[in-house]
């Protein structure tokens, strides 16, 4: 069991604390991304479960940022200094959803992929991590149960709104598939230290296994289990394609650049 | 379709009605509802289809006793005297 950062083995201190910041990124942008329909949602009652879900996706963010101070990180630089090119959130978040179907295969699709990382470091050795996880697993569960009912309704509302969710689930699976990472030998190093429970291709089939029915629905399975990532520009401490970044305003936004004139402590 | 939300602050309190809300089917309806009603930290909390609640009594009107009522499916009840609609 491992309770400080100082304490982790060199080789892997590295990689823990990348991990902590693509989670705690890619929850910050997902809570963008729902936050961006709290208005425009099909019924007051989704509005109110976007607003409720970016609530969670921020404060976990919040949660995880703060585990980076005992690695000497400036918390509040990495919150509130970087510019876009510097987040390691999830690759298919960068745009905003531009249509409810997308926004629906975002939370089916992505928000399900951080859960399933997530659970893989509910027995971690880094005692940390593992402490703050169950508390976000707990309040994923609606979120999870969300994408599902809607992914479900919107697939069974008829062709042409079924043909824009299969579109929305082409357009992100790649990126999601490619974010559980490759086979390397610091992530080999990860697992057998039993900071994470599986190796990124054990986790990437214990999420399309989770995501099978969702597939089915959309007549994507066979599609989707037979994608094979391409490596091929992808960073592993990043999780993401050299050269990409999620866009400027949504990060100036984040960032609260606009109206940084008015914190007066 | 209308939803009643119920629900209790403790273990062995009656269920309270805490308002309703607008749902397809009822996995959305405990999703919005658990999302909707989250200002307090209850017990549980339950949902049920407003076109469900079958009304027996009523102090104006009198008894309401349902085997007074034709077998009708639920979407096709409410309206009249015998048709169980519960005031929001």
């Amino acid at each position: 069991m491992i309770t400080r950062a100082a304490d982790l083995p060199a080789d892997l201190r590295e990689y823990v604390h990348d991990l902590i910041l693509v989670l705690a990124d890619t929850k910050r942008l997902l809570g963008m991304r729902y936050a961006e329909w709290i208005l425009g949602a099909p019924e007051l009652e989704a509005g109110i479960a976007c607003a409720s879900m970016s609530q969670d996706e921020w404060g976990h963010g919040r949660l995880l940022y703060a585990l980076l101070k005992d690695f000497g990180d400036d918390v509040d630089a990495i919150e509130h200094g970087r510019e876009p090119s510097a987040y390691r959130s999830m690759q298919a978040l960068d745009r905003a959803p531009v249509s409810w179907p997308e926004l629906v295969a975002l939370n089916a699709l992505a928000d399900t992929a951080l859960s399933n990382q997530l659970e893989a470091l509910t027995a971690s050795t880094y005692v940390p991590l593992r402490q703050r996880v169950q508390k976000i697993l707990d309040e994923e569960q609606f979120h999870t149960a969300h994408g599902r009912a809607w992914f479900t309704r919107l697939a069974r509302a008829g062709d042409d709104t079924r043909a824009e969710l299969a579109a929305a689930v082409s357009r992100y699976i790649p990126d999601v598939l490619a974010w559980f990472g490759n086979e390397s030998d610091a992530a080999r190093a990860f697992r057998n230290a039993s900071i994470v429970d599986a190796a990124a291709s054990d986790l990437r089939a214990r999420y399309l296994q989770s995501i099978a029915p969702l597939l089915a629905d959309v007549g994507a399975g066979d599609a989707v289990t037979s994608i094979e990532p391409d490596w091929n520009g992808f960073d592993e401490s990043t999780r993401r394609y050299a050269g990409s970044a999620p866009d400027e305003e949504t990060i100036r936004r984040i960032r609260g650049d606009k109206n940084r004139a008015f914190l007066m402590d | 379709m209308i939803y009643e939300v119920f629900a209790r602050k403790a273990r062995g309190e009656p269920l309270r009605h805490i308002g309703n809300l607008n749902a397809p089917d009822d996995a959305l309806a405990g999703i919005y509802a658990y999302n909707t009603y989250d200002e307090e930290k209850w017990f549980d909390i339950w949902v049920a289809p407003r076109d469900r609640f079958v009304e027996v009594y009523n102090v104006e009107r009198g008894p309401v006793a349902p085997v007074d009522r034709a077998p009708t499916p639920a979407a096709s009840r409410g309206g009249t005297s015998a048709g169980a609609t519960v005031a929001s």
